[in-house]
């Protein structure tokens, strides 16, 4: 039944207050003693336990209702419950990165007076993707409920699901080829879509006309309703029987505590100090067809990071000296950034007791204005924007990392995130019909290492713990290609001690249609854009794609001849090259091109993760065995790791360890003959640097990042001794 | 409270504490004795006798070091001060060139030396790589830690430092 309020919520009043106090006591809203939970730890516990209990049975059962593979498959959602101001209290498992989005999407709407109109009324659903009111990128489509009890707000339930299309200029979600905010799709910004416990018709309409294949959308959406009332309604029954005004001081203790915690958490792992690290990203779209104008196509990123670990245990982060916006699809809203931020905690640091909005009150993040991180113009597209988040936070990993190995906790101490390049489509389906799709096994790259072992192989993404390739055969029921690959790629893993997770690769047959358009994103062009660490070496991730045009595949398949399943390790002559005769193409940057027709062969690789450590003491055994079962090349096992390998009676590999300790001592000897004082290497670069001899798109990261920056103009007069601005013709 | 031998601290530091107990340590409530231990097996394993007093790499340590602390690789090489960037102090090798690139990369696609190059910083004693940068062509090398040593072990540990005469 409804629950009408008895009056004018005045929630925006709240908010100011509930921040107001904040402020003056450092305390969530004020709470500064958890006396609940002093009074009844086991009942406090249990409540926030029960919480937790509904957000992931709602999620469960709301995956039963999307009909998109996004979702069913590869868990591409997550719930959560919010305070009256729109804290997270619980979440489910799946995509946390949008808990604090939305946190972000309520506040708006409140800051905005919706209260007065629209009006928050019992039953409402309000919806958004705008990544400036709070989100990530486009397809990440958040539904809120609010939830009332005895005509008063109590709270929020929320839910997102990351949609397969948004109908932007190119098919899928994250739309590759948008530049600015016109072209990325279907906006729903912080809109009432619902009333009475119902999407509105004329809401569901505009999804009908507007996206290349709304049944994902549109039952995404009924997905997202349906688990917000039932978390509404667990959550109602919950104050009937604890009370309402335990309910309203429980829900702010367990953010307080989750505060608190997080504090704790940073003092009892890490050690105070500044931290620092970078990656990079290369852009390169120029020639591409379909790119306006607007401005340079080819970029490279510097993405530097400092992280502040202070005395109280707060962890600051501070992007400056980074680079500006730009007319592409990869700039990030600081809501997006937040996001960014509380997914990383909450797998590396809230893996015991509350996780919410609290831990990430324990965090700042400084987010220079102008940057990609924090845009001064709200017509910029974000509809790719985890192509810089990810390698962002992958340098968070690195750097949290650090201050675990310095602690002892080197079991927690993980090389970090990779990009996991995303290929998305559309046009004809197989079955005659138009389509639009994000395929999602990216949804499970090749993690960092682990400074105690390897990381995972095809089993990690950073914005979702729980990542998933899907199955081969349902991806095959949503688009007109065929599998006649995946497989792991050899050598993917960044080189180390304990080598990064590999990836795979996937090489699909277009079948059944004229007219496949297949647009990649989120892959770096020129540049690694991840690292290792201590020792441990990047993973390989500037792939190129290769395809081959009006190929003979079925010619072969009809003669049993043998076909390509993979592009092969030799980086020359592909194995598509080597199997299959047709137009062969090897494109690097965005894949954007021509539609492909049936008989056309396509591929396209992940990424795998950074190193940890020294190659020369990567156990010959495990090297083996990696190599037998394809991680690892017989020739990286000898020329990377100094590992020598025989063949047993059967053919399979083993580690001569005689032989492998002599062949190291030579490396080792060489490595030591090969290298010079790095005193020595910078007289000779600082010639290079005075000159500014470098290629244009360096220069222009310089110049880039010299305007923006006072600090990172300052840290490069100084490391080279030379006046950055005059080098860099920066007035 | 959570508490492990220093046995088994030092078999999960080298990697041979078995997975299933492995697990067990990432999944328990942290052991907030884990400090002291983990110096002490690092102490064992290297093979000189300066004080310890914070590991900042794989087999990088600031140690005292008579009335000096300074960054010691685990041969027992000295990068000085450490305060300052012990990278400044190490020997180096810089892949720039498809050749080199392609040692470490034997089949994958490259990239572009004018766009990114591979720094090892190497022990010049004993040839360690102890860190390896990916970084653009004329980026400054990273001062990748500083810690707030004197605080966290003052505030932190509740075990301040003796006053040391010189390194801080």
């Amino acid at each position: 039944m409804l629950d009408k309020p008895a009056s004018a919520l005045r929630i925006r009043e709240r908010l100011i207050e509930s921040e107001r106090l904040m402020d003056e006591t450092g305390c969530y809203d004020g709470i500064t003693e958890l006396k609940l939970r002093n009074q009844d730890p086991l009942k406090f516990e249990t409540l926030h336990t029960k919480l937790r209990a509904y957000c992931v049975s709602a999620r469960e059962m709301a995956r039963r209702i999307s009909a998109s593979p996004g979702v069913r498959e590869v868990g591409e959602m997550v719930v959560a419950i919010y305070t009256p101001e729109g804290d997270a209290i619980a979440l489910s498992n799946g995509i946390m990165v949008h808990v604090h989005t939305m946190s972000r999407f309520i506040k708006w709407m409140i800051r905005n007076g919706y209260e007065e109109n629209p009006q928050i009324r019992d039953g409402d659903v309000f919806a958004n993707n705008d990544a400036f009111i709070g989100t990530v990128q486009v397809p990440d489509v958040m539904d809120v409920m609010p939830i009332f009890h005895s005509g008063r707000l109590v709270g929020w339930a929320g839910a997102v699901c990351h949609e397969l299309e948004a109908g932007g200029i190119t098919p899928g979600g994250d739309v590759a080829l948008a530049q600015e905010r016109f072209t990325e799709g279907l906006f729903v910004c912080a809109e009432k879509v619902g009333e009475n416990d119902e999407l509105r018709r004329d809401y569901v309409i505009r999804c009908e006309r507007n996206l290349r294949m709304p049944i994902y959308w549109v039952l995404d959406e009924k997905a997202k309703v349906a688990s917000c009332i039932d978390m509404r309604e667990s959550v109602k029954a919950l104050i009937d029987e604890i009370g309402l005004d335990y309910w309203m001081q429980v829900s702010k203790e367990f953010i307080e505590e989750g505060r608190r915690a997080q504090l704790a958490r940073t003092r009892q792992l890490t050690v105070p100090g500044i931290y620092r690290g970078h990656t990079f990203y290369g852009h390169v779209t120029a020639g591409k067809p379909g790119y306006q104008p607007l401005g340079d196509p080819d970029w490279l990123y510097n993405i530097p990071i400092e992280m502040e670990i202070t005395a109280d245990g707060k962890i600051v982060m501070d992007f400056e000296g980074t680079q500006p916006w730009g007319y592409h699809s990869m700039n990030c809203t600081p809501a997006g950034m937040d996001g960014g931020m509380f997914v990383t905690l909450t797998q590396h640091m809230n893996f015991e007791g509350l996780v919410n909005d609290g831990a990430w009150m324990a965090t700042e993040l400084k987010l220079p204005t102008g940057t990609w991180t924090n845009p001064d113009n709200e017509m910029v597209a974000t509809a790719t924007s985890w192509a810089l988040l990810l390698p962002a936070y992958g340098v968070f990993q690195r750097l949290l990392s650090r201050s675990f190995i310095a602690r002892g906790f080197v079991e927690e101490a993980f090389v970090g995130q990779v990009n996991s390049p995303m290929i998305e489509m559309g046009g004809q389906s197989q079955y005659g019909t138009p389509f639009g799709m994000a395929h999602f096994e990216c949804a499970a790259a090749g993690s960092g290492a682990l400074a105690i072992k390897d990381g995972l192989d095809t089993a990690y993404v950073g914005w979702n713990p729980e990542s998933d390739m899907g199955n081969i055969e349902i991806w095959e029921q949503n688009m007109p290609m065929l599998y006649i690959g995946r497989s792991i790629v050899p050598n993917s893993g960044g080189a180390g001690k304990y080598r990064g997770g590999c990836s795979f690769l996937s090489t699909w047959l277009v079948s059944k249609t004229d007219h496949l358009r297949l647009v990649t994103s989120e892959h770096s062009s020129r540049v690694f854009d991840n690292g290792g660490l201590c020792g441990g070496y990047p993973a390989p991730t500037c792939q190129k794609h290769r395809a081959v045009r009006d190929s003979n595949i079925f010619d072969l398949a009809e003669n049993r001849a043998p076909l390509a399943h993979h592009t092969g390790t030799n980086p020359y002559r592909s194995e598509l090259e080597v199997r299959l005769e047709g137009e062969h193409v090897t494109l690097e940057g965005p894949y954007i091109t021509a539609p492909h027709k049936t008989g056309d062969v396509f591929t396209h690789s992940y990424n795998g993760g950074g190193g940890y450590g020294d190659v020369l003491e990567r156990d010959p055994v495990k090297t083996a065995w990696d190599v037998e079962n394809g991680f690892l090349t017989w020739e990286a096992a000898e020329g990377i790791f100094g590992i020598v390998l025989d063949e047993d009676e059967e053919g399979f590999p083993v580690a001569n360890l005689e032989a492998t300790k002599r062949h190291r001592a030579g490396m080792r000897a060489k490595r030591l003959a090969r290298a010079k004082p790095v005193s020595e290497w910078m007289a000779k670069e600082r010639e290079r640097v005075t000159a500014a001899d470098f290629a244009p798109e360096v220069k222009k990261m310089y110049a880039s990042a010299i305007r923006l920056s006072p600090r990172f103009t300052k840290d490069f007069s100084t490391f080279w001794d030379v006046d950055a601005k005059s080098t860099f013709g920066v007035e | 409270m959570t508490s492990y031998s220093k046995e088994v601290i030092a078999d999960l530091v080298a990697g041979t504490l078995p997975w299933p107990q492995t697990r067990r340590v990432m999944s328990a409530y942290k052991d907030d004795d884990r400090f002291f231990k983990y110096v002490s097996v690092l102490q064992d394993r290297v093979g000189w006798s300066d004080p310890i007093l914070l590991p900042v790499g794989d087999h990088l340590f600031i140690c005292q070091s008579g009335e000096e602390r300074v960054t010691k690789c685990e041969c027992g090489h000295s990068f000085g001060d450490y305060r300052r960037n012990w990278k400044l102090k190490a020997a180096i090798i810089v892949r720039d060139n498809e050749e080199l690139l392609r040692e470490i990369y034997p089949n994958s696609d490259l990239p572009d030396p004018e766009w990114m190059e591979i720094r090892e910083f190497i022990c010049p004693k004993c040839g360690t790589l102890h860190e390896v940068e990916a970084a653009a062509p004329g980026y400054p090398i990273v001062h990748d830690f500083e810690p707030d040593l004197e605080g966290f072990y003052r505030d932190w540990l509740g075990k301040p430092l003796e006053p040391s005469s010189k390194g801080g």
